[in-house]
């Protein structure tokens, strides 16, 4: 079926499912293959499967792999290899999403096979089948985003987000739409999607993030895109939406989400340290003997601004300094507007009633 | 085949609704409501159709038609929209058994799963039945192409006398739980003359003594007719000028207003000074309760917050003729409607229970079905 890194992953004696998911995220052409794929998202298909498909994926080839013979066995194989897949990322939350899903549909599929083969074979070509239906979803909420879009309205967005870029170019082919982007420091993820937009020719102007106050009384609306919803209603997202979100009810201005249904996760994080991706080391205190983190004098520390001489240049964070740093943050249900999805455009409570009907009962 | 759909628009009774609408000669929502569902039975009952999507068609058309008369009463096509959706279930029921229908929506899919949540225990066995086709329902038959019609239109009417039930039961079903929603010595605020905020506490009266403040509603001046239809009722009335709602509201315990529609994310429009009701309620964290009937849930969300006036009265009651000297010199607005954002309320309720505002969206989902939000 598939030509490259992916066979040799299959073939392998141990199937590595970290090493599959991998290659489904990095090098999306080994499903150009395979017939499931539309040949008119073909040009596109690059750079667009996101970490729950990915997931979702990985766990078919896993179900293709696997030698299990029955439902317990089977289900086992897929929780550990969803807890594999977990333990070798360091932000596992939007794939957890993805597994979390395709192993309740597993267990919950009501079937009529006449074999275990055959299940497995149905579950896998499900598996391949709503990835590839997925891959749509972004149009749909792009579509429905749409009407929320006035002539002439200023944006602001926050990181990069492939469906906020659709979104937005979309939008730009029928109106006049302006867009304020967060540099989102460390990864400076804003200036891609600065680059991009200004290619598209919509007029873009990157700004701090800490000057996300200062634009957003120019702001008709704030769109970010997601990397899950929650259960509360709450989003995850790039670190900085939360106080995005906070300015904007501040302001009295609506923030909209865009999260793709299968970005639905079954989450009820209270505060921050709630989230899976807090580390003890995020936001710790380093101690002062160890100086090995906090090296003041060459370029970390603050002056008073009569210290400074004219040759300073300009301060940067350490490799250190950042790893202190989260970097996905959680926003309270109250500040959100809307959850634009691919199953509507819902308010955030609504989301939870999705969740509910998949994984409670 | 059937009668070309594009005439039947132009039919007598949907030109006469058409332009009485136009005229303003029908307003309120709950008359406007009516008159659609009587115009839609009768079109539907002379209507020739072989298949299913003729008559959505059929009935779209008149929706549309209607719609453009007067796209300010949003009723209007919220009773389309139900009256298909009546349609479509009543059809459903009808064609189960007749086995095209059913096998592809058996199987259950990813995407299925995340819409519909997990498989209900009785949606398995249904395979069973497929095979005993009891159903009757031909559509498209060559010999007899008015067969699908006759068998279809006693369940249609059926389905449409249910709408139009729900909407003559309406105020009964609101103001069947007003005893709980009002208190003995309560003081209570609206503003307006709404029908069905006027069932609602004349209805709590007959059970609880208390004291309803009425603003005056300028410049429509409803709420002297309010005032006088309440303390004709024996409730204990107040009549004050809407300038002083602000002053007053310490002392009220509850806000109760009525609702032109309501939108998909839990605002509404409602006469104006309601917005003015409800700010001042917020400030004195006094709950803001709107009494409606379902068919006022629309499928829209409203986009435009800023131009809350969605329609505007005439301005004479503003400013009339008499100040000759003045009309010259200024322009005058009278808008109706205010908009009332969804954070203002805090509870509406309906002939089919109480809802926050948050759950309209999902009143919605139930009520209508996705494909008609657009007619």
């Amino acid at each position: 079926m598939e030509a490259n890194t992916l066979t040799s992953a299959c073939s392998a004696v141990s199937f590595d499912i970290y090493e599959t998911f991998a290659s489904f995220m990095k090098d999306e052409e080994v499903l150009l293959h395979s017939a499931i794929i539309p040949l008119y998202c073909v040009s596109s298909y690059r750079d667009q499967i996101s970490a729950p498909l990915a997931a979702i994926l990985a766990l078919t080839k896993l179900i293709e792999t696997s030698g299990a013979g029955t439902m317990f066995e089977l289900v086992k194989a897929l929780n550990d290899g969803a807890e594999a897949l977990k333990a070798s990322n360091s932000n596992p939350i939007s794939l957890n999403a993805g597994c979390e899903l395709f192993i309740a549909f597993v267990t919950l599929l009501p079937h009529d096979s006449a074999s275990f083969s055959d299940l497995k074979l149905e579950l896998v070509r499900q598996g391949q089948k709503y990835a590839a239906e997925a891959l749509t979803y972004r149009d749909k909420i792009a579509n429905l985003a749409l009407g929320f879009i006035k002539d002439d309205s200023v944006i602001l967005t926050h990181s990069y987000s492939r469906v906020v870029m659709k979104t937005l170019l979309r939008a730009h082919e029928r109106k006049r739409i302006s867009v304020y982007v967060t540099e989102a420091r460390p990864r400076g993820l804003g200036l891609r999607t600065y680059e991009e937009l200004t290619a598209a020719g919509i007029p873009c102007t990157v700004v701090l993030d800490s000057a996300v106050s200062y634009v957003m009384d120019k702001v008709d609306f704030v769109l970010v895109g997601s990397e899950a919803v929650v259960e509360s209603g709450g989003l995850i997202n790039a670190v900085g939406s939360n106080q995005i979100a906070i300015i904007a009810q501040a302001a009295n201005i609506p923030f909209y989400a865009l999260a793709e249904s299968y970005k639905f996760h079954r989450l009820f994080p209270l505060s921050q340290d709630d989230l899976p991706t807090h580390k003890p080391n995020i936001l710790s205190f380093p101690l002062s003997s160890a100086g090995n983190v906090a090296t003041p004098p060459s370029t970390g520390a603050i002056k008073p601004a009569h210290e400074r001489d004219s040759n300073d240049k300009v301060r940067q964070m350490t490799a250190e300094q950042i790893a202190c740093n989260p970097g996905v943050d959680y926003t309270r249900p109250d500040l959100i507007t809307l959850v634009f999805s691919d199953v509507g455009s819902l308010t955030p409570e609504g989301v939870s009633q999705y969740l509910v009907g998949m994984f409670a009962g | 085949m059937a009668t070309d759909t594009s005439s039947i628009p132009n039919q007598r009774v949907v030109e006469t609704l058409a332009s009485r609408l136009r005229r303003r000669q029908v307003v309120g929502s709950h008359e406007t409501a009516l008159e659609t569902v009587l115009v839609l039975r009768q079109v539907i009952s002379k209507a020739r159709f072989s298949n299913i999507d003729q008559l959505v068609e059929i009935i779209r058309s008149v929706g549309r038609k209607l719609v453009e008369a007067q796209p300010k009463e949003h009723t209007v096509g919220n009773t389309v929209r139900k009256v298909l959706h009546h349609i479509r279930e009543e059809y459903h029921t009808a064609s189960q058994g007749t086995a095209v229908v059913s096998t592809s929506s058996n199987t259950l899919s990813i995407a299925r799963f995340v819409l519909q949540g997990q498989p209900r225990k009785q949606n398995v066995p249904q395979k069973g039945t497929l095979g005993e086709s009891h159903g009757t329902l031909k559509e498209n038959n060559p010999d007899d192409p008015d067969a699908f019609a006759r068998t279809l239109k006693p369940v249609l009417m059926e389905a449409i006398q249910d709408v139009l039930d729900e909407l003559e039961t309406v105020y009964d079903n609101i103001s069947k739980n007003a005893k709980d929603h009002i208190h003995s010595d309560e003081i209570i605020l609206t503003i307006g003359k709404s029908s069905t905020v006027e069932a609602f506490l004349k209805a709590a009266a007959a059970y609880r003594k208390y004291t309803v403040i009425i603003a005056d509603t300028a410049p429509s001046y409803s709420g002297h007719d309010m005032a006088q239809s309440l303390s004709s009722a024996g409730i204990s009335t107040v009549l004050v000028p809407d300038s002083s709602i602000y002053a007053l509201m310490s002392r009220i315990n509850k806000v109760i207003i009525g609702a032109h529609a309501i939108l998909a994310n839990g605002g509404m429009f409602a006469i104006t000074g309601s917005l003015l009701a409800a700010t001042a309620a917020r400030a004195h964290s006094t709950p803001v309760v709107v009494c409606a009937g379902q068919f006022k849930l629309t499928p829209q969300w409203n986009l435009y917050h800023e131009y809350g006036a969605l329609d505007f009265a005439d301005p004479s009651s503003v400013l009339g003729f008499e100040e000759g000297n003045l009309v010259d010199k200024v322009d005058v607005v009278n808008p109706y409607y205010d908009f009332v954002r969804p954070e203002l309320i805090d509870a509406f309720i309906t002939n089919d229970g109480d809802h926050p505002p948050s759950s309209v969206y999902r009143l919605i989902k139930e009520a209508y079905d996705d494909e008609d939000y657009e007619l």
